[in-house]
């Protein structure tokens, strides 16, 4: 009986010992959100005919390229303090000569938060400006952010 | 591991033959020594031979205070490289382990075996640094770069408890072979700025819900005081 009970108190001790830490399910490094609205009716979303989204110097980023969007995740460098992204839009047909390109400039400093062992550190984005060279976007706003540490609402409003 | 535990069984198998011949032969008082038991870990040596992220020494000692009771310590040091997707990050501390030891084995004549299970208070004093870390960015179009300036935070300290169940065999006179197992709950640990102990020495990887465990191979000795 006291060898049972002994044999009961190991494999529950065993069981509990079980547990899940090693995925990480956290949030991470937050995207900057750019959603785009109507430049005549500022309150209707808009969507971006033919959007194409890189990086100055990069690859266009595979989820965006020539895709009909109100609404974008973009990443941001996390190892410099500025990001310049170049978005083309073509409102006319897919020929390379309508192509529209307006480039917008992001500046910040960053800082690392940690989060979990799995997940490891996020970084922060802080004092963000950001300014545009006004091509097809007409306006955006805001022009800064204190800080960028979640990506659950949109960040910047564009309107063209 | 499991050849160990055959190896442990075939021992008691063995011992308890010799104590039948005994009793065939004549009759031996049920004797027992009772004095301080003195004794090292081995796999933790082993353990940093396989593992070149691992290195530690721990010594056990138990004092028999009644027919089944046992009171048991432990103490060593430890450092160990704690390696995940996105941190690098080293423990080096030494811990103190105290607590009893109740033997639930019903032994032969004089044969002096132990099943025991155990309770311990636990503490340890230890620095943790952060060797280096990268952003976890989410994505692969822009990652980030490692950052390999350590990071050092000491006079960390943490408390915490064990249940313990293991054997003792003793193989020759005076001489023990033992295995145990033990569970931890963290009652305190002290936590780095802006990171997070994930290791401490003594009671190994911290798991997200401040639990833990661990195990030992010990070869001890008893230096009898009396018998009886």
């Amino acid at each position: 009986m006291k060898k049972n009970s002994i044999y009961i108190l190991f494999l529950a001790l065993v069981f509990t010992a079980c547990e899940k830490d090693d995925i990480c399910l956290s949030p991470t490094t937050p995207k900057l959100v750019v959603r785009f609205y109507d430049n005549a009716n500022q309150t209707a979303l808009k969507s971006v005919e033919r959007l194409s989204i890189w990086a100055d110097g990069k690859d266009t980023l595979s989820i965006y390229k020539s895709v009909s969007l109100d609404s974008v995740t973009i990443p941001l460098n996390v190892n410099t303090t500025q990001t310049i992204y170049h978005l083309k839009t073509n409102t006319v047909d897919g020929n390379k000569a309508n192509n529209l390109i307006n480039t917008i400039t992001i500046n910040y400093t960053t800082t690392e938060e940690y989060i979990s062992r799995s997940c490891g550190f996020k970084t922060i984005f802080n004092n963000v400006t950001i300014s545009s060279n006004n091509g097809w976007i007409q306006s955006f706003t805001p022009t800064s952010l204190t800080k960028i540490d979640t990506q659950t609402s949109a960040h910047v409003k564009i309107y063209h | 591991m499991l050849k160990y535990i055959i190896s442990f069984c075939l021992f008691i198998t063995s011992l308890s033959n010799v104590a039948q011949e005994k009793e065939a032969l004549d009759t031996v008082s049920n004797k027992t020594a009772y004095g301080l038991r003195l004794g090292i870990d081995i796999s933790k040596p082993i353990m940093g031979v396989i593992d070149s992220n691992s290195s530690g020494l721990e010594f056990v000692a138990d004092y028999r205070i009644t027919k089944n009771w046992y009171i048991a310590a432990e103490f060593g040091t430890q450092e160990e490289i704690t390696v995940e997707d996105y941190t690098n990050s080293t423990s080096k501390g030494s811990f103190y382990k105290i607590g009893v030891n109740y033997n639930a084995y019903d032994n032969w004549l004089d044969m002096n075996n132990e099943i025991f299970v155990g309770f311990r208070y636990a503490t340890s004093a230890f620095e943790q640094t952060l060797n280096s870390f990268r952003s976890n960015t989410g994505s692969d179009y822009f990652s980030g770069n490692p950052v390999t300036t350590p990071i050092t935070t000491k006079e960390l300290t943490a408390h915490w408890t064990e249940f313990v169940l293991g054997i003792k065999v003793e193989t020759f006179k005076n001489l023990f072979l033992g295995f145990s197992f033990s569970y931890k709950i963290m009652l305190s640990v002290d936590q780095p700025t802006n990171f997070k102990t994930l290791y401490v020495p003594g009671f190994n990887r911290v798991f997200e819900t401040e639990t833990g465990f661990g195990f030992n191979y010990t070869i001890s000795y008893t230096i009898p005081f009396i018998s009886k």
